[in-house]
């Protein structure tokens, strides 16, 4: 689903790469953890997983693309298949939560009684039916982080990620997010997260790759945060 | 779906932006009315430079009895004999095509038509109009040669070229449409300008949609659609006050002077013209919206 193969990334006046010599593979379905200090390079590999980013060397597939061969025409195309969650939530304030949703199918032409059926459904995916008209500021940031789960779901996409999500909530709600990532990840869609989080990591059981200065340090199916530390 | 959205998008966005809207909306009402001002007076100068140019004739004026042409002092009226020999000449003259002769009675006549003022209609007699061979030649681009040839005759007092007069008033129309189209051109330049600040300001204050849109896989026309949208909705209202404005500029100027002119302007220029300037104006807005695009919105 996604195959990294010898990927080296820096970005222009910077010297050392923010990923150096990365190979990884992940299976559809899968859910893999992406660890590792500040800098280390996660968020460059999910950036370059989206092409928002091009890699100065090696090859990245993802859904059976070359990237590198991917035009600049269909990018979009490939984002679609994407879903993706940050910290930050990156809602639209003004937009409640249906709109919120809707508004990802909306803006790649998906047709008005499309939307109005699946995005309820998504809705309640995530665990906030009966919550559609709120507006994002009355929610918590655990309920915020759950309708960006769900926007980025609603369109079924083939991967997930999700850059730190728990990074703004606090413990005890992670845990529900979590189980939302876990819900989608049982659907079939390839979850890669990127996190600080070790009490997170060491529940899931689920496999982690750890980067450090840009490479590859551990790489473990059922693994755990903190063993190099 | 799709244009429901987009339409929204493009409300929300020129709401915001008002205040730019207005003053993209008002420069290119102005710069599209000036130029088509601009073009309304071309179409009448080479419309009334056409008819004119084959009425144009020489005026070869004769001299009187107490004439204070140079050319005529101490020398009494023109005699008949002068005059047979002064026709025969200029009928020989290959550039000619007709010649008139104009007495004094005619003259008044013309005078007292052309409503001069009525003291000076009622002080001047017939005796006193000048007469003049009225000629009309092939080409009129061949007047000065033939005035030149004429001037120093027997009997002639004085040489009018029509075509002096008429070059100097349209000239003075020439340099009013010069003056129309500048302008024209520097609000063209700031309405560029104002357009490209008022997108630049959207795609700023709409960045949270846009990288979300970016990345739920909106295509490029979807993103920047509502941008460029905007730009030329804005050119359209203002090329709308511009076909007003030039409405109104035919109703009070062109259709008041209208008495003066051979040919006026008619309505079907107008519309030409005001499509024009629609078609000028959104091409500009269009324009300036993508370029300020590329550089802005990443997408």
């Amino acid at each position: 689903m996604i195959h990294f193969d010898n990927v080296t990334k820096v970005y222009a006046n910077q010297n050392r790469p923010a990923l150096d010599h990365v190979s990884v593979d992940v299976d559809k379905g899968e859910f893999v953890f992406l660890v590792g200090p500040s800098g280390s390079g996660k968020s460059t590999f999910l950036r370059l997983v989206l092409k928002e980013e091009r890699p100065n060397s090696g090859a990245i597939h993802v859904a059976g693309k070359d990237l590198a061969k991917l035009s600049n025409f269909k990018v979009p195309h490939l984002r679609r298949r994407i879903g993706c969650v940050f910290q930050d939530f990156r809602l639209l304030p003004k937009k409640n939560v249906y709109e919120n949703v809707a508004f990802a199918l909306e803006v790649i032409g998906k047709p008005r009684r499309f939307i109005r059926k699946v995005v309820p459904e998504v809705i309640e995916l995530v665990g906030l039916e009966g919550k559609a008209h709120r507006m994002p500021e009355e929610l918590s940031g655990g309920e915020q982080q759950r309708v960006a789960m769900a926007r980025a779901f609603v369109n079924r996409p083939m991967i997930l990620l999700a850059d730190e999500p728990t990074g703004n909530i606090d413990p005890a709600t992670s845990i529900g997010i979590m189980k939302v990532l876990d819900r989608i990840n049982r659907t079939g869609t390839t979850v890669l997260m990127a996190t600080h989080d070790a009490a997170i990591v060491d529940s899931m059981r689920k496999r982690v790759v750890e980067l450090e200065d840009g490479k590859i340090v551990r790489d473990q199916s059922r693994g755990v945060y903190g063993q190099a530390y | 779906m799709r244009a429901n959205f987009i339409f929204s998008e493009v409300w929300i966005g020129l709401r915001r932006n008002l205040t730019m809207t207005i003053a993209v909306i008002v420069t290119v009402a102005v710069g599209m009315g000036l130029l088509g001002i601009g073009l309304m007076i071309n179409s009448q100068v080479s419309s009334l430079t056409g008819y004119w140019t084959n009425k144009v004739e020489l005026s070869v004026f004769l001299c009187g009895k107490n004439d204070a042409f140079p050319a005529c002092k101490n020398k009494g009226a023109i005699t008949q004999e002068q005059k047979d020999k002064l026709k025969l000449t200029i009928e020989s003259m290959p550039d000619v095509q007709r010649v008139d002769f104009e007495d004094k009675l005619q003259a008044y006549k013309i005078f007292q038509e052309q409503g001069n003022n009525a003291l000076l209609t009622s002080v001047i007699t017939a005796e006193e109009m000048p007469e003049s061979f009225r000629v009309k030649l092939k080409d009129p681009d061949k007047a000065k040669a033939v005035e030149e040839s004429l001037k120093g005759q027997a009997g002639v007092s004085n040489i009018v070229n029509q075509r002096e007069i008429l070059d100097s008033a349209f000239g003075f129309m020439g340099k009013l449409r010069n003056m129309a189209l500048g302008v024209a051109i520097l609000m063209v330049f700031a309405a560029t300008l104002l357009i490209g600040n008022t997108v630049r300001l959207s795609a700023y204050n709409r960045r949270r949609e846009t990288g979300i849109m970016r990345l739920v896989g909106a295509s490029n026309v979807y993103i920047q659609l509502p941008f460029v949208m905007e730009g030329v909705i804005a050119g359209l209202i203002g090329g709308v006050f511009a076909a007003v404005l030039l409405i109104v500029t035919k109703i009070l100027i062109f259709d008041q002077i209208q008495t003066y002119m051979a040919a006026p302007l008619s309505w079907n220029t107008v519309a030409g013209v005001i499509t024009l300037t629609m078609i000028v104006g959104v091409v500009i807005c269009l324009l300036a919206s993508f370029v300020t695009l590329r550089r802005y919105l990443r997408v």
